[in-house]
């Protein structure tokens, strides 16, 4: 198996022998190469680079964007600046939500806790929703406690 | 005078070791075509787990414990990683999986996955992740797993995240906070070919994002890949086509090959940040950082903290990761030097002998 990696030539594995000096030489290239992307100059040839394409591509990325907006509302179409601002309007939301999510599980635990105080034997303490092994005597309202949101199987996974 | 014949040039050990090459030229060859057929696939990320929140594109992963609840260790832990790439490869594939291992060790393991932004994310900073959803993320963790103190580990960019969110939160029940390979110390220009590249006048971070909204993945791609270009784009092959005929390798190389090529958009507001706030004022360090008009100060940073760092790591030099040492305000707190580059660390063949045991050591003790 010439895939085995030994320092030593063997003039027995002329392909071998080929590798040992392919890799030398793409080492010496790697390190040569590795000092140069590792220079001032190779910086400023990449951030020129990277200028002059988006220079080149501002023109007709503006027309094609006034083109397109002027179409979809011809269209009576949303343009992609209304769908943007619709779907962070929609994270606004989600975030407000999982605070009253996180607000509602707070008062429900305070309202159990209140309760266990008034009659210690009419409700049981939910255990923590991701434990793997609840308490066999766990009521319905515990198992409530974290349903709707959680337990989702990961999709695709 | 005469000389004993030489086997080196022997024909029929020439000729014999000839065929021998082209018998595994031939297996290769049929490797190889499959690869290209993409006939050969791989999955990455197989530990079972359940989404137990989620925000916007950003998801909570719980992972099915494998240890009995009486056996775990009371400390649940968080995983963060960047907001490029996907955090699978904490998970990367079954017996090289950092989550497998953890959890075999009787942790209760969470996983953020930020998602792929959308042009609606465009405008995400440091300061909308560290400040909305870290919290929320964690009071997500800290609700299912019923425990109020967790360890938080932050790999890359995801240890920016996570140090800031210890520095800005401390009282938010983080117990300990390991950091791998993370970029904080930018001070020195000259440390790595990304300071020099994006601290450069032409890089014109503004327009980028002015046109693209969010930095296209496949050009974060390119500038990775361009740290080492040889090895990258070239020597890279050479090694896998050496190895055809060696399943393992083959595997090994598909599942760091589908993480690698799977990826994510960085966020326009995120990279602006990145390249201007931390890259080239490094603001962090001189401390004159400012998140929703909060200072970061480090001296808050106050848990049991672990920093890892990879002594061959192309991406975050050294340099830039050691400074926090001296600046953090907590006592317990250790640097640990690992052999390795920026990934390889923790996914490398060796990652499971000597760098996991190491943090599993250091967490066991803190998470009684």
């Amino acid at each position: 198996m010439t895939n085995t990696r030994n320092d030593a030539l063997d003039p027995t594995d002329p392909v071998g022998a080929w590798r040992t000096m392919r890799d030398a030489n793409l080492d010496a290239w790697a390190k040569g190469m590795a000092t140069m992307v590792n220079t001032e100059s190779f910086s400023k040839a990449l951030g020129i680079q990277l200028d002059t394409m988006l220079a080149a591509s501002a023109p007709m990325q503006k027309m094609v964007s006034q083109y397109m907006e002027s179409y979809l509302a011809q269209a009576s179409m949303p343009s992609r600046a209304e769908v943007i601002s619709l779907a962070q309007r929609m994270t606004n939301i989600e975030m407000r939500l999982d605070d009253m999510d996180a607000r509602l599980d707070d008062i429900l635990f305070a309202v159990r806790a209140l309760a266990t105080v008034q009659s210690p034997t009419s409700v049981v303490d939910a255990p923590p929703a991701g434990d793997a092994t609840p308490e066999p005597d766990a009521t319905p309202e515990s198992e409530e406690k974290s349903a709707p949101r959680r337990g989702r199987k990961a999709a695709g996974e | 005078m005469t000389t004993a014949p030489n086997s080196a040039l022997d024909p029929e050990v020439l000729t014999k070791r000839f065929f021998e090459e082209f018998d595994r030229l031939t297996k290769s060859s049929d490797t190889f075509s499959k690869l290209a057929a993409n006939r050969l696939d791989i999955q990455i990320g197989l530990t079972p787990k359940t989404v137990i929140w989620s925000l916007n594109k950003a998801k909570l992963y719980h992972f099915t414990p494998v240890v009995p609840p009486e056996q775990r260790h009371p400390v649940p832990i968080l995983l963060i990683f960047a907001l490029i790439n996907r955090p699978d490869i904490f998970d990367l594939r079954p017996g090289n999986s950092f989550v497998e291992y953890l959890l075999s060790q009787g942790y209760d393991v969470y996983m953020l996955d930020w998602g792929r932004p959308g042009l609606e994310d465009a405008h995400y900073n440091f300061d909308d992740y560290v400040l909305e959803y870290m919290p929320r993320v964690v009071r997500a963790a800290q609700r299912h797993s019923g425990k109020r103190d967790f360890s938080l580990v932050g790999w890359c960019i995801g240890a920016m995240i996570t140090t800031l969110y210890a520095t800005m939160r401390p009282d938010d029940g983080i117990r300990n906070l390991v950091l791998l390979t993370a970029p904080l110390d930018f001070a020195d220009k000259n440390a790595g070919p990304f300071n020099r590249w994006l601290t450069t006048e032409f890089y014109n971070v503004d327009e980028l994002i002015r046109q693209h909204g969010n930095v296209p993945g496949s050009m974060i791609d390119y500038g990775s890949k361009m740290l080492k270009p040889v090895e990258n784009f070239i020597s890279s092959y050479f090694k896998l086509w050496d190895n055809l005929d060696n399943p393992a390798v083959v595997e090994s190389y598909m599942a760091m090959n589908k993480w690698v090529t799977d990826l994510v958009d960085f966020p326009g507001g995120a990279f602006r940040q990145w390249v201007v706030e931390f890259y080239r004022e490094n603001r962090l360090m001189e401390g004159t950082l400012k998140l929703r008009g909060e200072k970061v100060d480090l001296r808050n940073l106050r848990c049991n903290f672990l920093n890892v760092i990879a002594d061959k790591d192309h991406i975050v030099p050294t340099c830039q990761s050691v400074t926090i040492m001296d600046k953090v305000g907590t006592r317990d707190k250790l640097l640990l030097h690992m052999r390795g580059g920026h990934i390889g660390m923790m996914v490398g063949s060796g990652a499971n002998k000597r760098v996991w045991p190491q943090i599993d050591g250091w967490l066991k003790k803190r998470s009684v």
